[in-house]
């Protein structure tokens, strides 16, 4: 049944993403970027869910500490994993884009430095895992750890309206708008991201189940 | 709209596609990093799932060996 939901899922993100890059490809040029505006369609998605696997990770690491379910924990290392991948997509679209709209390929302010940071902060809780042998301490140290590096989400998420950056306003909190068909789009790809998040994990989430049966039977196999 | 056209010149009509092309370029990159990203997660996911399975499958034979 999981099997089912995890192919059907990722067939209906790529159906919407390729759907959404035949009718972005039709709109027009943004007035003052140009095209090179219509990158906010992956960018910011691939943010949202990098953010919305940070948050999962937060609740999964809360919930291990509280219930000492293993399941937890795997749920937590699935996620961040995915959210890894997807921040480090975010992070070079944007600098791509930043190439184009500023003319620098990075600036160091607090939007573009705090999500480096993020990524910095859940790619050590990815070495701290490795680092640790033993089950029951490496879940509990990488919990604790996860619970920390949540503290930067909230930072990245608020620092353009905390602080000046060259970074822009957010669009739909910073009193800007977009036309009916640009909002359709991005709402579709913000569908789509987020269904390739769900698969992945769920993916990543299966192997854990698999590292754990291998583990046991490595110790059966010690015990004979 | 006639009259603005015949003021163009050449060079702006240049100027305008090089604008166009150099959009399009990075927009490209951009669209291609992101999905490369995507897809090396996936076939790392692939790559560790076989791997997985494989040694799944000799430790399931090594112990009914053991068993036996």
């Amino acid at each position: 049944m999981r099997d089912k939901i995890v192919y059907f899922a990722g067939a209906a993100a790529i159906v919407i993403f390729a759907r959404d890059i035949y009718v972005a490809a039709g709109l027009p040029e943004e007035a003052s970027q140009g095209i090179i505006f219509k990158i906010i369609f992956f960018h910011v998605p691939l943010a949202i869910a990098a953010m919305l696997a940070s948050f999962v990770a937060l609740v999964a690491s809360i919930l291990f500490l509280v219930t000492r379910n293993f399941r937890y924990d795997a749920l937590a290392v699935s996620v961040t994993e995915v959210g890894l991948a997807l921040l480090a997509g975010n992070l070079i679209t944007g600098s791509i884009w930043g190439h184009v709209a500023w003319g620098v390929w990075w600036a160091w302010d607090a939007r573009l430095t705090s999500a480096l940071v993020c990524w910095l902060l859940y790619a050590g809780y990815m070495m701290l895992r490795r680092a640790i042998e033993e089950p029951t301490q490496r879940a509990t140290f990488a919990a604790v750890f996860s619970i920390l590096a949540f503290i930067d989400v909230p930072i990245v998420v608020f620092s353009i309206k905390w602080w000046r950056t060259q970074h822009p306003q957010p669009v739909f909190w910073g009193g800007g708008s977009f036309p009916a068909e640009w909002l359709g789009v991005f709402l579709w790809n913000m569908l789509a991201m987020t269904l390739l998040g769900v698969v992945l994990t769920m993916v990543r989430l299966r192997q854990e189940d698999a590292q754990r049966e291998l583990d046991a039977m490595r110790r059966m196999a010690h015990a004979f | 709209m006639t009259y603005l056209f015949a003021q163009l010149t050449s060079d702006d009509v240049t100027r305008e596609i090089a604008r166009l092309q150099h959009g399009y370029y990075w927009l490209s990159w951009a669209m291609i990093v992101a999905w490369a990203i995507v897809v090396v997660y996936v076939l790392l996911l692939v790559g560790r799932e076989k791997k997985l399975k494989r040694e799944i499958a000799s430790l399931k034979v090594m112990l009914e060996e053991k068993q036996k």
